[in-house]
């Protein structure tokens, strides 16, 4: 079975916005969703700014999956998927006629349940590894986030936490994708979710990879990035399917490509990122001549955008299309980054948009010339078919490519 | 439901490390009764005190395999990888069959079922935030070990394997996943062949967080180990004249959430492995072995057996691998598939098949059914 697949609801739990609509207006007017951090004590911090989600409120949205028994990662994906269901259009009656077995979701992660790690460490230096809270324990794997979306959103398939770091969402985008396609399953709700926390700050921070103030991708004075959290779900289904119900069809998911530069677990390959990009353009059908925008991994490090952009050169040459980061806007959401990507590719085509790359001031002359980072804020264009670029620790590459029904 | 047939996997190599020893020829002892595993808590390097029992792997020398070079900051479920990857694609050192490091080691993928990574490394690094003088003086040479994904990396680094690299978390059914994973990117041209399996590290941080949670029978041993198979599409290695030692079949979940809402445990298994036989084109009656996963742990043992018995019948012999690996959570999947393979080294007529079960305490139900190629493919 080789069936096309449509993305056909969007939800997003975010530092900009709850809910796709209020995200992508957020996006579009260039507005920068990360600040001073409140979610943990930042006392002995030298920087202390993230993209925090301030007005999560769980149980505006969640029946089933509490804050008694999950973990803020999985809150923040059940969360995300409620409203890409909503979005889709499958209310209760659609869900009585879907078999559920043949329902799931796929939810990439780089840290999964971070913050309880946090309380649980505190425990340890409190009273004892003895002393650990069993309700706590019980949260830690990252399997919850998956699960906490099936357990939502009663779907009855698979439910599988890819654990692909910086990297995930697109991950999860493709074997999701891969299974509506081959029929093994007729829904699936893809995406990402992490949360900000202590211990990563503390990490990022010591690498070097922490920026002061705000993030700007491609940038000339750009010094890293602001760790950042939040919920993201995009709903697959077979195209026929949603033509039948009559569902809105944001893009057609046509395809993705993963690599591994089996380098470096820090430092990126522009070589291996050319690769990558080759093989999704493959996997999809296209080539570059076709690639309307790239939704840029973009994380604001010297050293990511520099090779990003030179990768993106092999590929392109001369035409490179408009590229720009929503990282400059959402700080990097690790596991859900790819997943933001997606769905703002999915409104950039819907909408007809280029997404902008907010707090560039002047584009840093070591990534060349004609460089169309699209600053400020969104200009309208026609977008037919959008690259989406996640790269990870562990020298993993995936993107994802979405277009236009034709 | 999806009934349709499944590509078998061709099982071309495995690499195995569990308390019994390095290689899947230790496990073969030890589950025929001749050797014992390592039940000594002082063999796990550190000075904290460990609930038992506890099963762990003795005499972890990763340098052994890979060299001394670049090992300082790794850990010790990196090392369990990247042991088991060694002993995969270059073969074991006590004779087991060796795989052919001459195969296209860029065009392999990587995909390891995880429960959260490392969870010593990330809870010492969350605790040096708060017990170190400033709360970032934390190590950033250790930092990439906190990160889920740092054993499949490692293993592809230290091994040149540039194909797909998945960290896949299902709980109890995390190794199951990296088998529906790995045959998905198989058959999607994603890549040629991907090493899978599991991976978990016996360490205070999870041995005392099992304790806590009662989740598991308290005579029962928490431990670790590491399985990892070198697997292609079945036609493809036999085209190629690869031998193969098994070939894995359908491999079906579900996860409709919580043990206790509907349906019950043991209906959720029994109809993954109707539908898993049904698509692998096995008759319950030809399942010769089963290997139990859900040993031990509370209220979802009687289910599991529950589900057996419904499918395949009461009279199916049984094989615990718990009993010498301990629980290993996210690895359970992987090491029950080696403890399979090590039983039929010495028990199996080729194309005898088992059915590797799995139930976890969030509800997911899971099962995979092997077959044995030995002699036939050679």
């Amino acid at each position: 079975m080789n069936r096309r697949v449509v993305v056909t609801g969007l939800g997003a739990v975010s530092s900009l916005g709850i809910g796709a609509d209020a995200l992508t207006a957020a996006i579009r007017a260039g507005q920068v969703g990360t600040g001073p951090i409140t979610g943990f004590d930042t006392t002995g911090f030298p920087y202390v700014r993230a993209g925090e989600v301030r007005d999560f409120d769980p149980a505006a949205l969640l029946r089933r999956v509490t804050p008694q028994r999950w973990g803020r990662s999985s809150l923040l994906a059940a969360a995300a998927a409620v409203l890409a269901v909503r979005d889709a259009g499958l209310d209760r009656a659609d869900q009585a006629r879907l078999d559920r077995l043949r329902a799931g979701s796929v939810m990439g992660t780089t840290s999964g349940e971070s913050q309880v790690v946090d309380r649980l460490a505190a425990e340890w230096v409190g009273g004892g590894l003895k002393s650990l809270d069993p309700d706590l324990v019980a949260q830690v794997p990252a399997s919850q986030i998956a699960v906490a979306v099936n357990t939502e959103l009663g779907l009855a398939g698979d439910a599988l936490t890819l654990s692909t770091a910086c990297a995930a969402s697109n991950y999860a985008l493709g074997y999701g994708a891969d299974l509506v396609r081959t029929g093994e399953a007729d829904l699936m709700v893809c995406g990402g979710a992490d949360s900000v926390n202590r211990y990563n700050h503390a990490g990022f921070y010591r690498l070097g990879a922490l920026t002061e103030e705000v993030c700007r991708p491609f940038d000339a004075e750009r010094q890293g990035i602001l760790t950042a959290e939040g919920g993201v779900a995009l709903v697959l289904e077979p195209y026929d399917r949603a033509l039948a119900r009559g569902a809105r069809v944001y893009a057609e998911f046509l395809g993705y490509g993963l690599s591994c530069d089996a380098k470096h677990m820090v430092h990126p390959d522009a070589a291996s990122i050319a690769g990558c990009v080759r093989s999704a353009h493959r996997n999809a059908g296209i080539t570059p001549a076709d690639v309307d925008y790239i939704c840029a991994h973009g994380t604001g490090t010297p050293t990511n955008d520099v090779t990003e952009v030179a990768a993106v050169r092999e590929v392109f040459g001369d035409r490179v299309p408009p590229i720009s980061s929503i990282k400059s806007m959402l700080g990097h959401t690790m596991g859900a980054a790819s997943g933001f990507g997606a769905l703002v590719c999915c409104r950039a085509i819907h909408d007809g948009f280029l997404p902008p790359t907010a707090n560039l001031r002047a584009v840093d002359p070591a990534l060349g010339p004609d460089l169309d980072c699209v600053p400020g804020t969104a200009r309208p264009a026609d977008v037919r078919i959008a690259e989406n670029h996640g790269f990870a620790f562990g020298g993993n590459n995936a993107i994802t490519i979405l277009g236009k029904v034709a | 439901m999806t009934t349709t047939a499944v590509r078998p996997l061709a099982v071309t190599a495995e690499g195995v490390v569990t308390p019994a020893g390095i290689g899947l020829g230790t496990l073969v002892d030890a589950l025929a009764g001749r050797a014992a595993a390592c039940a000594d808590p002082q063999q796990l390097p550190g000075q904290e005190v460990l609930p038992e029992p506890v099963r762990l792997v003795e005499d972890l020398r990763l340098a052994e395999h890979v060299g001394r070079k670049g090992t300082r900051y790794l850990d010790r479920t990196t090392a369990l990888g990247l042991v088991s990857s060694r002993l995969a694609l270059r073969g074991d050192p006590s004779g087991d069959p060796a795989g052919d490091p001459a195969g296209d080691l860029a065009g392999t993928g990587v995909v390891v079922g995880t429960s959260a990574g490392s969870l010593r490394s990330i809870g010492e690094f969350a605790r040096d935030t708060l017990v170190r003088d400033e709360p970032y003086l934390v190590d950033a040479a250790t930092f990439p070990n906190t990160v889920m994904n740092c054993c499949a990396g490692q293993i592809a680094i230290w091994n040149g394997l540039r194909g797909v690299n998945a960290t896949v978390a299902g709980g109890q059914l995390s190794s199951f996943h990296a088998v529906r994973y790995g045959r998905n990117a198989i058959n999607a041209g994603q890549v040629g062949r991907v090493l899978l399996g599991g991976v978990e590290e016996l360490c205070p941080q999870t041995a005392w967080g099992w304790r806590a949670t009662r989740l598991l029978d308290p005579q029962l041993p928490i431990g670790e180990g590491c399985a990892l198979f070198l697997v292609e599409d079945a036609q493809a290695a036999a085209a190629a004249g690869r031998p193969a030692v098994a070939e894995l079949l359908a491999c079906e979940v579900e996860s409709p959430g919580p043990v206790d809402a509907r349906p019950p445990m043991a209906h959720r298994l029994a109809r993954t492995v109707t539908r898993a036989l049904e698509r692998s084109g096995v008759r319950p009656g030809e399942v010769s072995l089963v290997a139990p996963g859900a040993t031990g742990l509370a209220g979802l043992d009687a289910a599991e057996q529950r589900a057996i018995r419904r499918t395949v019948g009461a009279d199916t012999a049984q094989l615990r691998v718990k009993d010498v690996v301990g629980e290993c959570f996210s690895a359970n999947g992987a090491l029950q598939l080696a403890a399979v393979l090590a039983h039929w080294r010495t028990h199996a007529p080729s194309g005898a098949v088992a059915l590797l079960t799995a139930l976890g305490p969030d509800g997911s139900a899971g099962c995979l059914v092997v077959r044995s190629t030995t002699g036939s493919a050679s």
